[in-house]
Parts: structure tokens; C-alpha cells; sequence
């Protein structure tokens, strides 16, 4: 990943240790926080941790260039997830707890152990980001051309919107429906007929 | 971006030490997520993810301007926004738990 | 906290009482709180003062927000952004609202059709949208043959803004209503929570249009402003799951 990066970076090749220095603490702050929000007892505790989390994420999708994403991630996490999750717990009952983690399960941290080694030996075929041999550079006919032709096809300039609402359109009324679906089906298990 | 790239010191541009100060941001985000994780009140752990929110902000505004894209600014406004309804909403779940919502 | 938490009027055995019972919540070894609890009769006897640092800065940062948020929704073409992320963003904007003057009040502000509008409107919408150049002999959301000047262009802003940033920002603030007003096993309308406190404060609210004492109303379809369980009926033996656990840490 180290190496690869240097191509990926517009900024020469000095940039390549600054790189891995902001991602190696983005991606520690991340997995530290995915950690804590699975270890912490409390679970006010996690939910406030996980509003954490959000945070590292949106920056490492910043930084990878991918800026819907990451204020998707801004939005809906740190504007909604944070007031549902406190919402459920305030309609709930949350123990008191002297521990502050939870204590760890040693059958399911084995089992987990062994499927998170299984997965991570998968990880030497899976390209390097910004790799060359990445599918998105290797059949530079079909993605590149999105980035090429999405203004003179839709006169919209945000190649990420013209893909979800134009070219793959269908597919994003299936999600908004899907939303909508959502809202019902909280409606069915809530056993109500308003939004009130 | 000329400014950004505009070489200061021994070939490093302006855009590296952005980049490298993001990094040094992200590094006091793990620090601060010390407060988060241990602090034994509630209180303290709303204060860290409001700090932490208030990092990550200033983490995304420099890395608009070290990688020349004005439109992250837009994500860091997200959350300079939305920062303050997560800290809000925490601190008044914090009273009577939630009972005062 | 504790200071706006306690009444003002209180007597001194009462301040005492409520003084132990919210600053109880902040250390770990606090002492039992038996007579601090949600439901006991003095905690309803001493409610919550709004604070008066969230309600001004709320109001203050809310228009910008909003504004905001129809920003990213509007200028999902030429910016990050979209429908998605803009609702989402109007979504918290009320949920903002919500936080600092009541869901209660709230509620009865925004209204049941209102949200049922922006959720079942953005759906026809874009339905409507997609179903339009099929009736003009295209395909699905061919926007090409849509009867308005920049077909594409106009036809996506209109599937973004009116669309999917209506479902989205109808939806969220929906489930936001339902989830603050919990379950109940009754399976209607019951609530267990002291949600009247904060209603007569709000100028934005309706007052004296509830009535009292009715919260078993199984599966009425009524609710567009008017909700039963506000009024009165939050006493200490009122059903649901819902908080009985005092104090915070």
C-alpha cells in the first residue's frame, strides 16, 4: 500500500511517508474506535465512542477523495444515528454497570479471530489503493469514460450524482423506495398508524 | 493551487506540510479519544466528542487545502453544523436520562 | 446542571432532595438514589427548566443550518452532495428543533401530514418523474424526452431535490417521532414519559387542544396535530417500558 500510494498522490514522491503518516493515524483512530465501541460496557458509552468512529471515517473518505461519501457518513451519522441510537435508549433501560468494558467471550473472540485471519488472507489479492492492476484502472474504457463524458451527457458537473440519479437511476428509485419502505415497516413494528 | 504547490523548503511543497499537519491533527484525535473512552462521566466523554468533532473539522478544512479540493470545506461545514446536535443531544439524554426530551 | 435541574421555589428539604438527586448522576460512586428516581413523586414535582444555553444557540444556528441543507440539496450537481445528504441534513435540523424545545412541541408543529407529505410526495415525485417518458414512449427515467428546456440536467435536479431529499427528510423525521414516542405493549398510543413538562413553554405550540387522560386510544387513526397522551396521565404508575432509571453518570 506503501508504495503504490506514491503514484496515487498528485504530489511527488516526498508525499509518500506524509501519506501513510495521516492515514496510519486516521485508520488507528478508526480501528481504535471500532474497538471501543464494541468493548465499551455502557452503552451510552458506546453510542458516544461510535459518534467518534464517524468522525475518523468521514476524514479517511475525505482524504481518499471521495467527498459524497464522506458527507454522507457527516450527515447521517453524526446527525442522525447518534439522535436515533440516544432516542432508543432513552425509551429503553440501561443498566448500571461498575465494569467499563465488557468482558470478552473467549469461544466467540476465537471464533471471530479465525474468520477475521480468513479474511485477512484474501487481502494479498485484493489490489493496492491506487494500484495500476485495480479494476478501475484496468478497463479504463468503461470508468474512465464516466469521468469524461458525464458533463456533456447530463450538463451536471458532480460525476457521483449524474451516475446515481441518470445512469443508474433505476437502482436509485429502488433505494428511495427502499427508504420509504423503512419508514413504514418502523411504523408496522412500532404497531402505529402515524408518524406522531 | 499554485500556493499549495509552490515549493518552501528542500522540495516539499506548501501541500506536505498541510499534510503533514493533518496528520499531526489525527494523531491528538487518538489522544483525545482517551477522554472518550475512559472518562468516568458522561459529561467528559460529550466534551471529547465535541472536541473531537471540532478536530475533525480542522483535519478536513486542511486537507481541502492540501489536496486543492475547495469542496471539502462543504463536509468540514457538515459537521461544524451537525457537531453541535450530536453534543446537545447527549447532554439533554444526560438529564434524567432523556426523560426532559 | 443541577442548578436549572432543581426548582427554584423548592423548600430546603425538597432542594436537597433534587440537588442529591442530579448531582448524583455525575460521579461514580454516588450513593443510591432511591428517592431520586424518574418516577418517584418529587422528581415530577421538580421538572426540568429548558436550558438557556441550548435554546438560544439553537435558534441561532438553525437557520443556518436549514439554509445549509437545501444547499447541499440543491446544489447536489456542481458540489458533493445530493438528496440524500441535504435531507438528511433538514432531517437534523429538526431533530435540533426537537432536542432544544420539546419533541412534544415539536411534534405538534410539524405535523403527521407533513411528514407523511414529504415521504409519499418525494416517492410519487419521482415516480412521477421516471413514469413521464414512459408515457412519452421511452424507457424509465429517460430523461432525455421530459417536456422541459435541459431535459437531463433538470430532470436529475428534480429527482434529487424533490425526490429522494423529500423521502429522505420525511422519512428520518418520521422514524424520529416514532422512536421518541416509544412502545408501548397496548400497541397504541400509551406513553410513560413526562413529555408535558416541556409543551406549555414552547411559543410555537397549540395549547388546550388535547384532551386529557386518553392514552389507550388502540389504533386511531387520528394524530394530525392533536396527539392524546399529551396532556396529564404521566403519573408513576403509568404503563410502558420506558424510563425507570433515575440518574445519570
Amino acid at each position: 500500500m506503501t508504495g503504490s500510494l506514491a503514484s496515487a498522490g498528485p504530489l511527488g514522491a516526498p508525499v509518500v511517508a506524509q501519506v501513510t503518516a495521516i492515514e496510519a493515524s486516521l485508520f488507528a483512530f478508526v480501528v481504535l474506535t471500532a474497538l471501543f465501541t464494541a468493548l465499551a460496557r455502557d452503552v451510552l458509552a458506546a453510542v458516544i465512542i461510535f459518534g467518534a468512529y464517524s468522525l475518523g471515517m468521514a476524514a479517511l473518505y475525505t482524504f481518499y477523495r471521495a467527498p459524497d461519501v464522506a458527507m454522507t457518513e457527516a450527515a447521517i451519522s453524526a446527525g442522525v444515528t447518534t439522535v436515533l441510537l440516544l432516542l432508543t435508549l432513552a425509551k429503553t433501560t440501561r443498566l448500571d454497570h461498575e465494569a467499563a468494558f465488557e468482558s470478552v467471550n473467549l469461544p466467540a473472540a476465537g471464533a471471530a479471530g479465525l474468520l477475521f485471519a480468513g479474511l485477512m488472507l484474501t487481502m494479498g489479492d485484493i489490489p493496492a489503493v491506487g494500484s495500476a492492476d485495480a479494476p478501475i484502472w484496468s478497463n479504463p474504457d468503461v470508468t474512465q469514460w464516466y469521468i469524461a463524458e458525464t458533463y456533456a451527457e447530463t450538463h451536471v458537473e458532480n460525476t457521483v450524482m449524474a451516475v446515481l440519479a441518470a445512469f443508474r437511476g433505476f437502482d436509485t428509485f429502488g433505494e428511495a423506495v427502499v427508504v420509504f419502505a423503512a419508514g413504514i415497516a418502523a411504523l408496522i413494528v412500532l404497531h402505529r398508524e402515524v408518524f406522531a | 493551487m499554485s500556493l499549495v504547490d509552490a515549493s518552501l523548503a528542500a522540495g516539499y511543497t506548501l501541500g506536505d506540510f498541510l499534510l503533514v499537519a493533518a496528520a499531526g491533527f489525527a494523531v491528538l484525535a487518538v489522544g483525545m479519544l482517551y477522554r472518550a473512552v475512559v472518562g468516568p462521566t458522561m459529561q467528559d466523554r460529550v466534551l471529547a466528542v465535541n472536541v473531537l468533532g471540532t478536530n475533525t473539522v480542522v483535519i478536513l478544512a486542511i486537507l481541502g487545502a492540501a489536496l486543492g479540493e475547495p469542496t471539502f470545506l462543504d463536509i468540514a461545514l457538515v459537521y461544524a453544523l451537525l457537531n453541535f446536535l450530536m453534543a446537545i443531544a447527549i447532554s439533554k439524554f444526560t438529564v434524567e436520562r432523556g426523560g426532559v426530551l | 446542571m443541577s442548578g436549572t435541574d432543581a426548582g427554584v421555589d423548592d423548600a430546603d428539604t425538597e432542594t436537597a432532595g433534587s440537588e442529591f438527586a442530579s448531582g448524583g448522576g455525575f460521579g461514580r460512586d454516588r450513593p443510591p438514589r432511591s428517592d431520586g428516581r424518574l418516577d418517584s413523586e418529587r422528581r415530577q414535582g421538580t421538572p426540568y427548566t429548558e436550558s438557556q444555553v441550548i435554546m438560544p444557540t439553537v435558534k441561532i444556528v438553525t437557520p443556518f443550518a436549514f439554509t445549509y441543507g437545501l444547499f447541499v440539496t440543491f446544489h447536489g450537481g456542481g458540489s458533493p452532495g445530493g438528496g440524500f445528504q441535504g435531507g438528511a441534513i433538514v432531517a437534523a435540523v429538526v431533530f435540533m428543533i426537537a432536542f432544544a424545545f420539546g419533541i412534544e412541541a415539536t411534534r405538534q408543529w410539524l405535523a403527521n401530514t407533513v411528514v407523511v407529505a414529504l415521504a409519499v410526495g418525494g416517492t410519487l415525485v419521482f415516480a412521477g418523474i421516471g413514469l413521464v417518458p414512459v408515457a412519452l414512449g421511452g424507457a424509465f427515467l429517460q430523461y432525455e424526452l421530459l417536456p422541459i428546456p435541459d431535459p437531463v440536467k433538470y430532470g436529475m435536479e428534480g429527482v434529487e431535490i424533490l425526490g429522494i431529499g423529500t423521502i429522505v427528510a420525511g422519512v428520518l423525521i418520521g422514524l424520529f417521532f416514532v422512536l421518541a414516542k416509544g412502545f408501548s405493549e397496548a400497541g397504541g398510543f400509551a406513553d410513560a414519559d413526562a413529555f408535558d413538562d416541556e409543551v406549555g413553554d414552547d411559543p410555537g405550540t397549540e395549547e388546550g387542544d388535547e384532551p386529557d387522560g386518553d392514552d389507550a386510544a388502540d389504533g386511531s387513526p387520528e394524530g394530525d396535530s392533536v396527539d392524546p397522551t399529551d396532556g396529564g396521565t404521566t403519573g408513576p404508575n403509568a404503563p410502558g417500558p420506558a424510563a425507570t432509571d433515575g440518574g445519570e453518570r
